[in-house]
């Protein structure tokens, strides 16, 4: 079938073949996993690639983070592996963070697909492993090899034989051996059946290759994105972002251009690599850049290579957003979330009324461990995200990140560790004409009477989410031991009775908050999103109740605007 | 005795009654909305009223009803209060903590039925293994429901962390509620739904407490209509699982009613399947806005116990509130009649899921309509008649819809009929895409199973879906439009009981099993001995999810007979690994097995569908009507195609495609290469060959 004559119909019908094999591909991911990292929080991605590792689609769900990073994966895993030595049967496995997701726990795994003893096309998946050894998932290493078993791309099947030293090797290095290599089992039966599906559907259009089809698919993406590109006016703009880093403050320096179908977004003036795990590899920006330009622009254009060709990505080598090996990198998401808030903050301007506010941004990671039983477990929480130009944020959800939280009852089912309180949090979200999503107040307690511990990777309790067009900023994080803050990243050390508050930031908001329809911050303080102290504070508007205070119902009826009260406090200025 | 299925549809209401001998009465009337039991009285008052049955005699009357899905869609229901575990009143607000679409900025996450204000912390806490961590605060919750019935509030769900472990606390706040507030409605979360996932159970409770006052009305009222219309007999609902219960369990759990109608539809299909020989069938049910779809496997279909309600975005999933019930499995399409096509950014053609609706609906309704859709395609291409739409009751505007096509075809550089043939394709590719995903994760291979298709698009649509899907046949019912009531009629009395009890399969407390499964059992019996069944009729379906220790989705695993004991742990296991390796494709890894709940099915006897089905006037006519110009690609173009009347095919006729065959509701298309006959039950059955 020649791409110069495939029509739009028969091309439609296919493209959304390879779309739905994918979402097949992820769904058995999803069923058969081990770790609640995949199977509860989806920190996953899986996609298809053609013959030349180019990636043709991706499933539904995933993180940014990976699917993008995987898609640059493919080159390194066909330059090591090229065609001519793959055989049926033959499974690819590395972690390598420069090479794939940057981190050393982001396992990806990769099968190549035959059809009459040729290679048709490549399947991968990337998940975040329960533990890769080393230390456990932290910020605190100072270089690579501290954070576990790197395993360089090589088999992990050899022609649907087990590599069984490779998986000695990762069983005794790691603490929960079968949740790992359970989910090795998983990843790899998931390319099968993607595979699967994707043999079947080539047989009934009588299809060889697909080399053909994809170039067809990136071409339109790639002229779709240019066209969305060659829209927005011509220039370059900049902002500054901060994050609390690991021992100082990091700072992302951010420049996008915008010249013709293309744009150019580089982070010269950024802070450079730290001592510490919050390293972000250049795979990694890259992900979250084109992700960031894509949701921007065109969130309707498939996801594939032709999508990402129009968007360059730039960092100084040996800088936070390019760091070289062997700089430790287990925590760089918590500097890499921060991207596409960084380039929605430069290109507010030049897209009024299209772009979010910067939210909580970089997901919450803690590792409870501990005896009696014994445990480790991973917990990814959120914060709120940033106010749209007509919308609020939205609460405890997360952005860029596209993780799932764990249910506490699957926490408390897996773990002695007690989750005492999991709400939303009063007042976090920025203020605005369109108010920031709520952070999340959260307590961790555990049963028994032995001692336990907690690496927490947390951010935005220096710097807070900022607003948009004269929005305010959303609340800091916290992370709260006996009455004493923490160090966002730290490893603590906990007495049995030890209560472990952890706080999620809010998003920034929207807009003067002094325009906020009055009727909207009524409807807050009803339900407690703010309260009536910040009402008239950062909103300007009085809210009454006017039944008695010490009620625990308190009904819509019962509250009121005082509009006097309001008219002056908003005409004061 | 007789027996009357009435289902309630947004448009219709249908009505199939069938007497003693297997004479069946068909009715269809237009939907009551302000008062859905006024249509029931409409449609049954006129069969007694002129002796078609004999007032006197006893009937069984069984209902599906749409009522508690646009409850929950239109948010219609009661002013409702959420008692929580201190600290976690909003999971029901926090839910996944996730995007269910990873680009689009603006997007929406379902709004909890319960507004922040309502939804209170009460001081108890219970642990994952059932022992309690704190004492349930019983001053406190006395104030807080003394305040709550002052205030009006008219019913509460309760969803504490780990009842699902030991309900005892949610059970004492329900004796505290009854107590001061006996008027107040009350739905535990370890009575509708015990499984682990506060957010998923919360969701459901509420569901199921918020619509509990007006489906208890609604069924009241229905009954007092037909005790004044004088109907002797027992009156029962039919549940989103494919089971029947009384009116009383309807009221107290009717959040398992959602999608009964849907859910008899598939029981048609599975009755239909079993009539005809084929015991693995796919439901396929296209109507205006969406299409569903559901496997029947071995004359049973699927079930499952996950599903959501009110999705937000584009029939999304996770989009909407989520609702464990036991329910059939079926997945909807944004793919319908009025699902209209546009050309994208990208240069393609897309169709849906946005749909015209009713109002203004396809250009060819001419009611405003200006965006081409399914059914404008259908006719430009020649497979619906202009002039016998709903039986000639409506005509349809030709000249309009081609112009919208070719409006629409100007940018792909296609004619009108290019692009009306390129909308088909699509809309079916999209219906199979989904299709072929929802098989593949059940492990099925669809080249097995023939298609039953029904609703007013699902016979136009069917013959190309199946094709795609490359399905040995396609099998279209007489009477598809009232469909779903043949399923009412045809399902066993059945109840779905569940308990969860987390263990390690290999350190299993098996007394507490065999005591769950009784306790079980025993229920089921006694609700339908209370129907009027005999202990000897009861059948029971016993089973346990089970997952590899550590693994997040389980798998349902039937179980043996009798006393359960260790002995029978390496019969469960092998039936575990056959059950996991027919989904999953391979072996599952050599890690021990865990149990997280125990389900049992208690039912009764299949009732005897063997019906005389009322035919028409034209029977006995000629069954070919005439020949009209439609297109078919393997003829690469418009041909003289001929025109079957469905109310004159006679059991036995055969003709081979392309043809077409018109009853009121909805038209039957058969490619070239298909070879229809007609069966005893005047099904037409479609066999696809591959054209040789």
């Amino acid at each position: 079938m020649a791409s110069k004559t495939i029509d739009p119909v028969t091309l439609e019908v296919i493209w959304n073949r390879f779309l739905s094999v994918a979402n097949e591909q992820q769904d058995a991911l999803i069923r058969t996993a081990f770790s609640t990292i995949v199977r509860e929080s989806q920190d996953l991605a899986c996609g298809m690639f053609d013959t030349k590792g180019r990636m043709i689609s991706q499933s539904i769900s995933g993180t940014p983070g990976h699917i993008n990073a995987m898609a640059t994966s493919m080159k390194h895993f066909l330059a090591a592996f090229p065609p001519e030595k793959l055989a049926p049967g033959d499974v690819l496995i590395t972690n390598d963070p420069w090479q794939t997701a940057g981190q050393i726990n982001d396992i990806t795994i990769t099968t190549p697909i035959f059809k009459n003893g040729k290679m048709v096309a490549l399947f991968a998946n990337t998940c975040h492993s329960a533990d890769i050894g080393g230390r456990i998932l932290s910020a605190e290493a100072r270089e690579v090899f501290e954070e576990g078993l790197r395993i360089p791309i090589m088999k992990l099947f050899d022609r649907g034989e087990p590599n069984k030293i490779l998986m000695q090797i990762v069983r005794t290095n790691v603490r929960q051996p079968d949740e790992v290599i359970g989910d090795f089992y998983a990843q790899t039966s998931c390319n099968e059946t993607g595979g699967r599906a994707l043999l079947e559907m080539m047989d009934e259009f009588k299809l060889d290759a697909i080399d053909e089809v994809s170039e067809e698919i990136i071409r339109r993406s790639e002229a779709a994105v240019r066209a969305e590109i060659a829209k927005l006016p011509a220039g370059e703009w900049s902002s500054e972002t901060w994050s609390d880093g690991f021992e100082e403050p990091i700072l992302i320096h951010c420049t996008v251009k915008v010249a013709g179908e293309e744009i150019f977004i580089d982070f010269t003036g950024s802070s450079p690599q730290s001592s510490r795990g919050i390293n972000v590899v250049l795979n990694y920006t890259h992900a979250y850049a084109s992700f960031a330009i894509k949701a921007a622009i065109c969130p309707d254009v498939p996801h594939n290579e032709g999508s990402f060709r129009p968007v360059h990505v730039s960092a100084p080598e040996g800088s936070i957003l390019n760091a070289l090996d062997p700089a430790p990198v287990a925590s760089r998401q918590v500097i890499g979330h921060f991207i596409p808030s960084a380039i929605f903050a430069a290109m507010a301007g030049a897209l009024p009324g299209r772009l979010m506010a910067p939210g909580a941004d970089p997901i919450w990671l803690s590792v409870w461990r501990g005896q009696d039983p014994s445990f480790t477990l991973t917990v990814f929480q959120v914060g709120g995200t940033g106010a749209r130009p007509t919308k609020d944020g939205l609460n405890a959800v997360g952005f860029p990140s596209g993780v799932a939280g764990v249910p506490a009852e699957v926490i408390e089912s897996l773990s002695p560790v007690v989750l005492k309180r999991r709400e939303l949090r009063a007042d976090s979200g920025g203020p605005g004409t369109w108010r920031g999503g709520l952070g999340q107040l959260t307590e961790f307690g555990r049963r028994g009477e032995s001692k336990w511990s907690v690496s927490s990777i947390a951010d935005r309790t220096a710097y807070a989410a900022t607003g948009l067009q004269g929005g305010g900023v959303g609340a800091l994080g916290e992370v709260i031991v006996d009455g004493k803050k923490l160090h966002a990243k730290a490893l603590k050390d906990l007495q049995p009775s030890d209560v472990v508050h952890v706080n999620l930031p809010g998003g920034g908001g929207y807009g003067d908050p002094f325009k906020r329809e009055p009727e909207k911050v009524l409807w807050d303080v009803i339900d407690g999103y703010v309260t009536a102290q910040d009402a008239e504070k950062r909103y300007g508007v009085a809210v009454v109740y006017k039944g008695q205070a010490a009620e625990l119902v308190k009904l819509p009826a019962d509250w009121f605007i005082d509009a006097a009260r309001t008219e002056k406090l908003r005409g004061k200025r | 005795m007789y027996r009357v299925g009435i289902d309630i549809g947004g448009t219709f209401t249908d009505m199939l009654l069938v007497g003693d001998d297997g004479t069946a009465v068909i009715a269809k009337t237009l939907t009551t909305p302000g008062d859905p039991s006024l249509a029931v009285e409409n449609a049954l008052r006129p069969v007694l009223d002129d002796g078609s049955v004999n007032k006197g005699e006893r009937g069984t009357l069984i209902h599906g009803t749409t009522l508690v899905t646009n409850a929950l869609i239109e948010r219609k229901g009661a002013l409702t209060a959420l008692l929580t575990t201190s600290g976690f009143r909003d999971a029901v607000e926090i839910a996944r903590e996730h995007r269910y679409e990873l680009y689009d900025l603006n997007l929406d996450l379902p709004k909890p039925l319960v507004p922040r204000h309502l939804r209170f912390d009460v001081p108890e806490r219970m642990a994952a293994d059932g022992s309690v961590l704190e004492n349930l605060d019983e001053v406190f919750l006395r104030r807080l429901v003394g305040e709550l019935r002052d205030k009006g509030i008219k019913a509460i769900g309760v969803c504490y962390l780990n009842s699902f472990r030991n309900p005892a606390h949610e059970k004492r706040t329900a004796e505290i509620i009854a107590e001061m507030a006996p008027k107040i409605r009350v739905s535990l979360s370890s009575e509708v739904v015990a499984e682990i996932r506060e957010y998923q159970r919360t969701s459901t409770t509420l569901a199921n407490v918020y619509v509990q006052e007006r489906v208890s009305d609604y069924l009241a009222q229905l009954q007092g209509r037909l005790d004044a219309i004088g109907f002797n007999g027992s009156f029962f609902v039919m549940l989103s699982s494919g089971g029947i219960a009384t009116r009383d369990t309807a009221s107290r759990f009717p959040v398992r009613l959602l999608e009964s109608g849907p859910a008899a539809g598939a029981l048609a299909a599975a009755e239909a399947g079993l009539r005809s020989g084929h015991r693995d069938l796919l439901s396929f049910d296209m109507g205006g806005t969406t299409a569903k779809l559901c496997v029947i496997d071995d004359g049973q279909p699927l079930k499952t116990h996950e599903f959501e309600v009110d999705r937000v975005y584009r029939f999304r999933k996770g989009s909407g509130l989520p609702v464990r019930i036991p329910v059939i499995d079926m997945i909807e399409i944004g793919a319908g009649g009025g699902s209209i096509a546009r050309v994208d950014s990208l240069g393609l053609l897309k169709v849906g899921p946005d749909s015209s609706g009713a109002d203004p609906g396809p250009v060819c309704y001419g009611q405003g309509g200006t965006q081409p859709t399914v059914t404008d395609a259908d006719l430009m291409l020649g497979y619906l008649d202009a002039n016998y739409f709903l039986g000639g009751k409506m005509k349809l505007d030709l000249t309009g819809t081609k112009k919208a096509l070719e409006r629409l075809g100007t940018p792909l550089k296609m004619s009108a009929e290019q692009v009306a043939w390129g909308i088909h394709q699509i809309v079916n590719e999209n219906m199979a895409n989904a299709a072929r995903a929802h098989l593949g994760e059940r492990g099925k291979d669809p080249r097995r199973m023939p298609m039953y298709a029904f609703g007013g698009a699902g016979p136009v649509h069917g013959y190309r879906v199946a094709e795609i899907l490359r399905l040995p046949a396609l099998i279209s019912p007489f009477g598809a439009g009232v469909g779903s009531t043949f399923g009412l009629l045809s399902a066993p009395l059945a109840f779905d009981f569940v308990r969860s009890a987390y263990s390690r399969m290999d350190q299993l407390d098996w007394s507490l099993a065999n005591r769950l499964l009784d306790e079980m059992a025993q229920e089921g019996s006694k609700v339908l001995q209370s129907s009027g069944l005999a202990e000897s009729e009861i059948g029971y379906q016993r089973t346990a999810d089970l997952r590899f220790i550590g693994q997040g989705h389980e798998v349902s695993v039937a179980l043996p007979d009798g006393v359960l004991t260790s002995a029978d742990l390496p019969r469960i296991a092998a039936e575990f690994e056959r059950t996991y390796e027919s989904l999953y494709g391979r072996k599952g890894p050599d890690v021990a097995l865990e149990v997280i709940n125990w389900r049992v099915v208690a039912s009764g006897p299949r009732p005897d569908m063997n019906l005389k089905l009322p035919r028409g006037a034209t029977q006995g006519g000629a069954a070919r009507k005439g020949v009209r110009l439609a297109f078919f690609p393997e003829t690469n173009g418009y041909v003289e195609t001929a025109i079957y009347d469905r109310y004159a095919l006679e059991p036995g006729m055969a003709f081979a495609g392309p043809a077409i065959v018109e009853e009121r509701e909805s038209t039957l298309i058969i490619g070239a290469h298909g070879k229809a006959r007609v069966d005893e039950r005047l099904n037409v059955v479609v066999e696809l060959t591959d054209g040789k």
